[in-house]
This record gives structure tokens, C-alpha cells and sequence, in this order.
């Protein structure tokens, strides 16, 4: 070979073995996840213990190999606001910084902007509790739906506590409406009666009239679909009326925040029901707790359902990579159906794009919940199909 | 009609806490036509100084005191640094008080963060009369209430200072040449105006929700009543508080909490339509 032609194919020979040992780094690379929560806004309250969570469950996951081999690398970005700005943020995340997954804890308005963005193209696990009813192509929902907060509990109240009229108050849009549909249901099939039915616009911050009409119907249950501030102020007016001695009170978007807003001594007879309480008495839920005050100190914020949904997300998102092979949406989508995972709420089993889970109900003890009942592998209900 | 006690509790209540509510911004819009986009924020350092009395375990009514000075001190500052440089200038008063208003806010919220505060009732349980259940505590604040109002009235009208404040309103250049000092008056009705919010919040804080946030829902009910009340006198305050504060009670009794603020909005639209300066108007 001549001296030239040497030189070139050694050139060339290196020059493949070193743009081959780049791709090869590359490989093993992180696989960026989109971690979409609100920061900022009117659910900014539930910002920090997302973040929190979401962090303690990526690194609990990278120390067990990553995912598929690689080590998550979030992408954090605040959609609290408007569904425009969330819909931009997510864009960003996506095409610019490439995130190939996303988790998303917010509420339905950007959610259904989001999905609109997707397309279905990629992975999207939506964590928070919700109203039921997301089917589309590539979304994997880990959150709550009324079926699941109200079919098991409903009927055991009415029977240990002796309780069949039931006012239904809330917000006035799609959450609180689509509660009230089911529950309606579910009260008729336990024997009960619907005595009144209330939709307040979220602008509201006095409830003396509807606190008099509760009174005036004799309601000996009230079914509190009121979110955020209204929640606050609504059951404190309440207690100081004395109707928290006639009536008991179910909440199923009163986390612990909420509780501590309403104060222990407005919380007599009140009732949440979720899928996660910082206070659940199992190994795995304390451990949690635990692990996470070690972790980000006592005053950190506060446990809660809606933030512990950001660390299932995560364990949900390995499990499903796992059992897919890739996070393309073609394969998460064949073999969504039966990912299950663990976490501090116990196990999670996916039918239908939703998940069966465990359901706690819990009593306010003071201004702390504690479980009263555990409600085991509860079905979302049939919601796409 | 059993239920009539309650409804007319409720309808005394809630004027009595509007006015209360919208005092401040009575004064320091009415008097010295500054619009502190800030009002909610003062409204807000009066509950957390009672949030910060219950965290230190104080006795609780020393809330009160903290409350008033705290706003003075700040109104003060915020008198001498920023408005008194833009009494001519609405709208630059406005941005200036709103971007207060978010500096306010985010200062509580890194003192004290997000999370909501339950102020403890210091007078729990209700009163039973004309056979219902009444509030103790809400009993008390109407009471005091009332009597703040009636003193401050009876104030306005016989002190010398009360004179002065209505010549300098009517004409400030000739009040000025007949030798009343108008920047101090100035300065004293507005920190008077951020004591007043302070002081509605502090009572205030054992029956709503306190947060960092809380602010800005005040400011939008008393928009409501000054323009239906008019600027400028307590008349019109207590006026302005009735007619939104019972136009929501009673349609809100009868339709619905929805069709309660439609009935305050619609009000209000007509009042800016066909009366602007309100029922009361200054001068």
C-alpha cells in the first residue's frame, strides 16, 4: 500500500472507531423525562411536595439501573397557569430539550391541551386525581377517578355511620359535576337520598347561604367537591355553625394541606377519601414518610396525595418502559394493559388506561388524617370503552 | 320562614364585614384618590400577624396591636417612598400599588410559605336565638363592628381634623393656603386607610382562609362596593356594602351562588353605566 493511501485509510479507520466510540457514549446517555407540575398558580401549593417526590422516586430508580439502562435526567417545567403557557412549556421540553416521556400532575384543563400537543406521540402518564374519561393514545392515567373514590365508601358510610341524606356541594366545572353524576348513583344504591345539589362559581368566599340551605334540608351527609381556598373556608363556616355536629362531611380533594387550613377544631366528622394519606399505616407508606422527612427535612412541604402522585409516576413510567422494551408509544401502547408497579400506596394494576389500586378512607384526627378503612384493589370503573 | 333569622344575620354579617373590608380603600381612594392596588395585601399582613402571634404562642388578642402597627409602619413607608410622588398620576399609582401588591405577597410567602393557616377561634361555639344557632364570634365582630363605624362616623363629623380632611378634599390648593398642612393629612389618611385593612384582617382571620393569595379577592369585592357606594363619605361606604353585600346574600339565597355574583356584576355595570360616581358622590 502507498504512503498516502496508508495515511488516508488510517485517517478514515480512526476517524469511524472514534465517531462509533461517540455514538456508543451516546447510548448510554440519560433519557430525559418531562416532569410537568404547577409551581405557580392557583395548585402552586402542591408545586413543592411534587417536586420533592418526583425527585426521591428518580432516585431510587437511577440507584436501581435507571430505566431500560439509562439514568433519568428530569425536566422540570411550571404548568399552574394557563393551558397556553403549559402547552408551551411542555413544546420546549420536548422538541428543544428532547424529552422522550412525560409525567404530568396538574389540573384537566392543561391536560386536555396537552393531549392535544401529543398527539399521541409520546408517552404521557397523567398522575392527579381527575374526573374519568382520558382515552387517548399514548396517555396512562395513574390518577383517582370518582368511581374509585366513591363506589367502596359511599355505601360503608351510610351503613356505619347511619347516614342517608346527602347534600352535594362544589366548584362549578367538569370535576365536581362529573362526582356528583357517580356518587348520585351510588347513594341511591346504598338506600340514601340526594337532598341537595350545589355548584359555586370559585370566586366565592362567603358560604353562609349554602351552610343555611344544608340546614334547612335536614342533610345529615354532605359531599364536599369544593377545591383549594373554597374547601378552606367552606368547612371552617361550617364547624362554627355547629352543623359539623348534625352532619358529617366527605371530601374526596381534602389532602393534607386542605386540613390544616381548616384546623382541627373545624374538622369533626369530616371524611377524605383518596388513594394516599401521609398518615397509611403500611410498611411501605411509612417507609416513604420516613424516608422523605429524613430527606428533605420537617418543614418541608407537606405529604400529600397530590404530590405523592409525582413518585407513582415515576415507579409507573420504569414499569411500563420495562415491560414495553422502549418508550416508543407504539410499544407502550401494547403492553400498557396489566403494568403493575408498587409504591407507597400499595399496588397499582393498569386496565384501560387507569389504574386499580387500593383506596383509603380517612377521618381527620385533629388537624392529621387517619385511615379508617382501606378499600383494597378498587377498579376505576370503565372509562374508555 | 323559619329560616328568616339566619337569612338576616347572614345579610348584617356580611355588610358589616364589607364595610369593615373596603374601609381602607374608602379612605385612601375616596380622600386622597390613590387606588392601592395593594389593598388585599395590607388586608393579608393583618391575618398573618395573627398567624404570626398564634406560631410565637402569644396571647392572641395581641394580634390586634401587631396588626396596626405593622401596617402603619409599612403604609407609612409606602406613603413617603412611592405614592405621595404620584398623587396626580392615577395610573402610575396603580402600577406602582400592583407591583407593591406582588412584592408584598411573595415577601409573606418566603416568610411563611404556601401552605393555608387556621387562625384558632378565641370565642368558639354559637349563640342560640330566635331559634337558631349563631356564631359567637361573628356576634362579637358585628358588635365591634357597629361600633367602630358609629364612633368614626360621629368622629368625622365634629373633630377639627374631620374639617380639615373635608377642605382639603374640596379644594386642596385653598386648604393649603389657609395653612393646613395636606402632606400630613395626606400621609395620615392613608396610614389610617392601611390600618383599617389591617385591622379587618386580623378580626378577620379566624373565619377565612389565610394564605398568601388571599388578598386579591378583597380588593375585587370593594372595587365592587365604591362604585356603587360612591368615593368619599362613610355614607356611601355603608351604602355600597349594603346594596352588593345584600344583593349577594339574598339572590344567592334564592338562585344560587352564581346568580349572586351576576347580580353584583350587573349591578355594578349599570352604576359605572348610568351613575359613576356612585350613590354618594364626592363634593
Amino acid at each position: 500500500m502507498e504512503r498516502r493511501q496508508f495515511i488516508q485509510s488510517s485517517f478514515t479507520a480512526a476517524l469511524i472507531a472514534a465517531l462509533g466510540g461517540v455514538r456508543w457514549a451516546r447510548a448510554a446517555e440519560t433519557i430525559k423525562v418531562g416532569i410537568l407540575i404547577p409551581l405557580s398558580g392557583p395548585a402552586g401549593l402542591f408545586g413543592a411536595s411534587s417536586k420533592n417526590c418526583a425527585l426521591m422516586a428518580i432516585d431510587e430508580v437511577n440507584a436501581a439501573g435507571g430505566i431500560l439502562g439509562r439514568q433519568i435526567e428530569p425536566l422540570f417545567a411550571d404548568v399552574g397557569g394557563p393551558p397556553a403557557d403549559a402547552v408551551q412549556a411542555a413544546q420546549k421540553l420536548w422538541k428543544a430539550e428532547g424529552a422522550e416521556a412525560f409525567i404530568g400532575m396538574h389540573d384537566s384543563a392543561v391536560r386536555g391541551a396537552l393531549v392535544g400537543v401529543f398527539r399521541g406521540q409520546v408517552p404521557y402518564v397523567y398522575t392527579a386525581v381527575y374526573e374519568g374519561g382520558e382515552c387517548a393514545k399514548g396517555t396512562y392515567v395513574l390518577g383517582e377517578t370518582p368511581t374509585q373514590q366513591l363506589q367502596p365508601v359511599i355505601p360503608w358510610l351510610a351503613e356505619q355511620k347511619k347516614v342517608g341524606k346527602w347534600y352535594l356541594i362544589g366548584n362549578d366545572y367538569n370535576w365536581p359535576r362529573n362526582t356528583n353524576a357517580a356518587a348520585k348513583d351510588y347513594i341511591k344504591a346504598s338506600g340514601g337520598s340526594v337532598v341537595g345539589e350545589e355548584y359555586l362559581p370559585f370566586t366565592v368566599d362567603n358560604f353562609d347561604s349554602n351552610l343555611a340551605q344544608i340546614k334547612k334540608s335536614g342533610a345529615d351527609a354532605v359531599l364536599v367537591t369544593l377545591v383549594g381556598g373554597a374547601s378552606v373556608g367552606f368547612n371552617r363556616a361550617f364547624a362554627s355553625f355547629g352543623l359539623a355536629d348534625n352532619a358529617l362531611r366527605l371530601g374526596t380533594l381534602i389532602e393534607e394541606n386542605t386540613l390544616m387550613g381548616i384546623g382541627a377544631a373545624n374538622s369533626k366528622d369530616l371524611y377524605a377519601s383518596g388513594g394516599y394519606f401521609r398518615n397509611i399505616d403500611t410498611p411501605e407508606a411509612k417507609a416513604f414518610a420516613e424516608a422523605y422527612t429524613k430527606r428533605f427535612g420537617k418543614d418541608a412541604a407537606v405529604l400529600n396525595m397530590m404530590g405523592e402522585s409525582c413518585y407513582e409516576g415515576v415507579k409507573f413510567l420504569k414499569a411500563l418502559a420495562e415491560k414495553a422494551g422502549s418508550l416508543k408509544v407504539a410499544d407502550t401502547e401494547a403492553a400498557a394493559e396489566g403494568t403493575t408497579y408498587e409504591g407507597p400506596r400499595g399496588k397499582a394494576v393498569m386496565h384501560g388506561r387507569h389504574v386499580a389500586r387500593n383506596i383509603y378512607l380517612a377521618a381527620a384526627n385533629g388537624a392529621e388524617f387517619e385511615v379508617v378503612k382501606t378499600f383494597e384493589n378498587v377498579s376505576p370503573g370503565s372509562n374508555c370503552g | 320562614m323559619e329560616m328568616f333569622p339566619l337569612y338576616a344575620m347572614n345579610l348584617l354579617y356580611t355588610i358589616a364585614t364589607l364595610g369593615l373590608i373596603v374601609l381602607g380603600l374608602a379612605v385612601v381612594f375616596g380622600f386622597l384618590g390613590v387606588m392601592n392596588m395593594a389593598h388585599g395585601e395590607f388586608i393579608m399582613i393583618g391575618a398573618y400577624s395573627a398567624v404570626f402571634v398564634q406560631q410565637a404562642g402569644y396571647y392572641p388578642l395581641l394580634a390586634i396591636p401587631l396588626a396596626l402597627v405593622v401596617c402603619a409602619i409599612v403604609g407609612w413607608l409606602v406613603e413617603w417612598g412611592i405614592v405621595r410622588h404620584l398623587y396626580r398620576r392615577p395610573f402610575d399609582t396603580l402600577l406602582a400599588t400592583w407591583g407593591l401588591a406582588i412584592l408584598m405577597r411573595k415577601c409573606i410567602e418566603i416568610a411563611f410559605g404556601r401552605k393555608y393557616r387556621s387562625i384558632d377561634q378565641i370565642l368558639p361555639g354559637t349563640v342560640g336565638f330566635a331559634g337558631i344557632d349563631y356564631p359567637s364570634y361573628r356576634l362579637a365582630l358585628m358588635v365591634a363592628i357597629a361600633l367602630f363605624f358609629a364612633a368614626l362616623f360621629i368622629w368625622y363629623r365634629r373633630s377639627n381634623t374631620g374639617a380639615r380632611i373635608k377642605a382639603m378634599m374640596s379644594n386642596p390648593e385653598l386648604a393649603a393656603a389657609v395653612g393646613i398642612d395636606t402632606a400630613r393629612l395626606a400621609r395620615g389618611a392613608f396610614v389610617f386607610g392601611t390600618c383599617s385593612a389591617g385591622l379587618a384582617g386580623v378580626l378577620m382571620a379566624p373565619l377565612v382562609r389565610v394564605e398568601p393569595y388571599m388578598g386579591i379577592d378583597y380588593l375585587l369585592s370593594s372595587f365592587f362596593v365604591l362604585v356603587v357606594g360612591g368615593l368619599g363619605s362613610i355614607q356611601g361606604l355603608v351604602t355600597g356594602a349594603a346594596v352588593i353585600g345584600g344583593t349577594n346574600v339574598s339572590i344567592s339565597t334564592l338562585s344560587g351562588a352564581t346568580g349572586g355574583y351576576l347580580a353584583v356584576l350587573l349591578i355594578s355595570i349599570v352604576f359605572l353605566w348610568l351613575k359613576p360616581n356612585g350613590i354618594y358622590s364626592r363634593g
